[in-house]
C-alpha cells in the first residue's frame, strides 16, 4: 500500500468516524437522559457522560404508564398491517403482471394515481368512514387505512415483470396453475425482495403517528407513537421518562433490523443486479 | 399408431399469418427437427403443439388424440427451453421432481423416477445443487431430465443447444441422439442449424414463412430438394447458384448456358424448350476443377480445413461467390482461373421462381 492510499484510507475513516459519532450523539443522548433522575437532567452540572444509573424513569415508564398495551397495540397493528399489505400486494401485482384481462392497464394506472395522493388530503373522509364503521378506537380502524401500499404492488410487479416468460410456461407445462406460479416460483424467485418490503412496511406502519393519533383517543388503545405525546401530558416535562419510552419504543425495530440486517442487504444487492 | 399429426394447422397474429395450413406427420418414436431461417414459424409452430399458444385453424392430434383446444399440462408433452427455465431456487433433485409434486406422485415413486433419469443423464452426484453451481451442458441435462420424469408421449426442444458453445453442442447433440434410441418416445426439436437437423433428424420439416417447404429425411432434402430454398438452405457450405438459359437438350437431360461455358443437367420429365430461362445449382463437393466443359471462375481464396479445403471462386460475371470443395490436394489456387464442372446427376435446377425442374 503506497503513501498516499494509506493517507486516503486514515481521512476516510476519520471522517466515517466523525459521522457516525454525531449520527448516534441523540440516541446516547436519550440513553444517559433516560438513565438520570429528572433533577439531575435539568441540573447545570448535568455533563456528557453518564453519571448516574437510576432507572426510575424505565420502571415508571413501564409500570405507570400503559406502555405495555401501546407495545401490544403497536406489534400488532404493524404485524397484521404487513401480513395484509404482503400478500394483497403480492396478488395485484401477480395481476397486474402475469393475467390478461380487460381494465388491466387502468387498474395500474390507479394504483399509481393512488401512490400520488398525500395521505393528509384523505384524512377527513376516512375518519368519517371508520367512525361510521364503527372503527374509531380499535386496530381495526388504526389497520384498515394503512392497508393502501401501492409502492408494494409497483415494486412487486417490477419483479414479477422480470421473471423469463419461459418459467411460466415451463410450471404451466408442468400442470401447474396461478397459485403454484405464485406461491411456489415467483415468491421463492422474489424472497429477498418479500422480506425487505416486508421490513419497510413494518417499520412505516410502527412509526406511524398522523393516523393512529386522529382514529384512537383512549390511551389504552393508542400505539408508540400516540402514546409518548401521553407522558409529556401525564407528568408535565419529565424527560428522563420521555426518553426511556422513546428507547423503549424504538427497540422492536431497532432489534427486527438487526436480525433482517444480512436480509435486507441482500436484497438490495439482488434488486441492483450485483449478485444473480 | 401416429405420434403428431397436425392437420390444415393455421396461426394468426392479428392480421398476419405466421402459419399458414401446415399438414405434417411425426410418426411415433421418430426425432422430427423444424428447421428455418428465424421468423419462419418454427418455434411458434413447436409452441402451437405444446399448447402454449392458441391454434387459429386446424387440427393437432397427439397419439391419436384431439388436443388442439387441451390445456397444455395434459397434452402429454414435456417441453425442454432454450434459456433451460430451471427454478433457480430449487435443487435439482427439486426441479426434477416438480412436476411430479404438482401431480401429487408419492415421495418414493419421485424419487425413484428422479434417479432413473439422473442415472441416464450422469446427474447422479448433481442432485443436491442449485442450477447455478452447474455448468451450461449440466443445466441442460437438468432441463431434459425434468422433461423426461414426466414421461410424456412428445419431448419438445425448442433449440435446447443454442446457448452451449460448439464443443458442448456438438457432444449434446450425440447425447440427445442415444437419449431418443433409449428413450423411444418422439421427439420434436426446433433449430436454425441444418447441421443439427441432419444430424439428429429422421425427419426434417423445412420451413419457410409459415408454410413447409419439405419434409422427408435428412438426406433426401440433401439429395433431392424439392426447391430452390430447400437446396440453399441444407448443406454447408451452401449450394453455389448461376443464371442459366436452356441451350439445347441431351441425351436425358438439358444443357444449360452459364456464365462463360455450360452445365448439362439431368432431368428426368420433360426438358424445358429452348432459351428458358433457369436457375441452375451444384454443390460445393460435387463443384471441381475440368479439363473441358463447364465455366471459369478466378480463385480469390481457399479455406483450408486440413482434410479437404473450400475454394472460393468468382465467375466473369462477377456475380456471388463460387464455392467448391477439394480433398488430399495441397497445392493451391489462388489467383488462377479454373475451370469449373460437375456431372449432370449433380446439378440441380430451378426455375426463376425456385420451382425445381426434375
Amino acid at each position: 500500500m503506497t503513501t498516499t492510499r494509506k493517507i486516503e484510507n486514515t481521512v476516510l475513516t476519520a471522517i466515517t468516524l466523525v459521522a457516525g459519532a454525531i449520527w448516534i450523539f441523540p440516541i446516547y443522548w436519550a440513553f444517559v437522559t433516560s438513565i438520570r433522575t429528572e433533577s439531575r437532567v435539568v441540573s447545570e452540572s448535568a455533563g456528557l457522560w453518564p453519571d448516574e444509573l437510576n432507572l426510575s424513569s424505565y420502571v415508571d415508564a413501564l409500570f405507570n404508564t400503559q406502555l405495555i398495551n401501546w407495545y401490544i397495540n403497536s406489534i400488532a397493528t404493524a404485524v397484521i398491517t404487513t401480513a395484509v399489505v404482503l400478500v394483497t400486494g403480492m396478488m395485484c401485482a401477480y395481476a397486474i403482471s402475469q393475467m390478461r384481462f380487460p381494465g388491466r392497464r387502468l387498474l395500474y394506472g390507479v394504483v399509481l394515481a393512488s401512490f400520488m395522493v398525500p395521505t393528509q388530503a384523505l384524512v377527513v373522509s376516512q375518519f368519517i368512514l371508520m367512525n361510521d364503521m364503527g372503527f374509531i378506537n380499535s386496530w381495526a380502524g388504526i389497520i384498515l387505512p394503512q392497508l393502501i401500499v401501492p409502492v408494494v404492488i409497483i415494486v412487486y410487479k417490477q419483479f414479477f415483470d422480470a421473471v423469463p416468460k419461459e418459467m411460466k410456461e415451463a410450471v404451466v407445462l408442468d400442470g401447474g396453475g396461478d397459485y403454484t406460479l405464485l406461491f411456489k416460483v415467483y415468491l421463492p424467485l422474489n424472497w429477498g425482495i418479500t422480506t425487505a418490503l416486508g421490513i419497510i412496511t413494518f417499520i412505516m406502519t410502527w412509526n406511524q403517528f398522523f393516523w393512529p393519533f386522529l382514529v384512537v383517543t383512549t390511551e389504552d388503545m393508542m400505539t408508540i407513537p400516540v402514546g409518548i405525546t401521553q407522558v409529556n401530558d401525564a407528568f408535565g416535562v419529565a424527560y428522563a421518562r420521555i426518553m426511556s419510552v422513546a428507547l423503549l419504543a424504538a427497540a422492536p425495530v431497532v432489534i427486527a433490523y438487526l436480525i433482517f440486517q444480512k436480509k435486507v442487504t441482500e436484497a438490495v444487492m439482488i434488486s441492483s443486479g450485483v449478485k444473480g | 399408431m401416429s405420434g403428431v399429426t397436425l392437420k390444415n394447422v393455421r396461426k394468426a397474429f392479428g392480421a398476419v399469418d405466421v402459419i399458414k395450413d401446415v399438414s405434417l406427420e411425426v410418426p411415433k418414436g421418430e426425432f422430427g427437427v423444424f428447421v428455418g431461417p428465424s421468423g419462419c414459424g418454427k418455434s411458434t409452430l413447436l409452441r402451437m403443439i405444446a399448447g402454449l399458444e392458441d391454434t387459429s385453424g386446424g387440427v393437432i392430434e397427439i397419439g391419436g388424440r384431439d388436443v388442439t383446444n387441451e390445456e397444455p399440462a395434459k397434452r402429454g408433452v414435456a417441453m425442454v427451453f432454450q434459456s433451460y427455465a430451471l427454478y433457480p431456487h430449487l435443487s435439482v433433485f427439486e426441479n426434477m421432481a416438480f412436476s411430479l409434486r404438482l401431480a401429487r406422485a408419492s415421495k418414493s415413486e419421485a424419487k425413484r423416477k428422479v434417479h432413473e433419469a439422473a442415472e441416464i443423464l450422469q446427474l447422479t452426484d448433481h442432485l443436491d445443487k442449485k442450477p447455478s453451481a452447474l455448468s451450461g451442458g449440466q443445466r441442460q441435462r437438468v432441463a431434459i431430465g425434468r422433461a423426461i420424469v414426466r414421461e410424456p408421449e412428445v419431448f419438445l426442444f425448442d433449440e435446447p443447444l443454442s446457448n452451449l458453445d460448439a464443443e458442448l453442442r456438438v457432444q449434446m447433440r450425440l447425447e440427445l441422439t442415444r437419449l431418443h434410441k433409449q428413450i423411444g418416445a418422439t421427439m420434436i426439436y426446433v433449430t436454425h442449424d441444418q447441421v443439427e437437423a441432419m444430424t439428429l433428424a429422421d425427419d426434417i420439416f423445412v420451413l419457410r414463412g409459415g408454410v413447409v417447404q419439405q419434409a422427408g429425411t435428412p438426406l433426401t432434402l440433401y439429395d433431392d430438394p424439392d426447391n430452390r430454398f430447400v437446396a440453399g438452405f441444407i448443406g454447408s457450405p451452401a449450394m453455389n447458384f448461376l443464371q442459366g438459359r436452356v441451350t439445347r437438350r441431351t441425351e436425358g437431360g438439358m444443357a444449360v448456358a452459364v456464365e462463360d461455358g455450360e452445365l448439362e443437367v439431368r432431368v428426368e420429365g420433360a426438358a424445358p424448350g429452348e432459351g428458358t430461362d433457369l436457375v441452375v445449382g451444384v454443390r460445393p463437393e460435387h463443384l471441381g476443377p475440368v479439363e473441358s466443359g463447364g465455366f471459369t471462375a478466378q480463385v480469390e481464396m481457399s479455406e483450408e480445413l486440413g482434410g479437404n479445403s473450400y475454394v472460393h471462386s468468382t465467375p466473369p460475371s462477377g456475380g456471388g461467390d463460387i464455392v467448391f470443395e477439394r480433398r488430399g490436394v495441397r497445392e493451391r489456387l489462388t489467383g488462377q482461373t479454373v475451370r469449373l464442372g460437375a456431372v449432370p446427376e449433380n446439378v440441380f435446377a430451378f426455375t426463376p421462381d425456385g420451382v425445381r425442374v426434375r
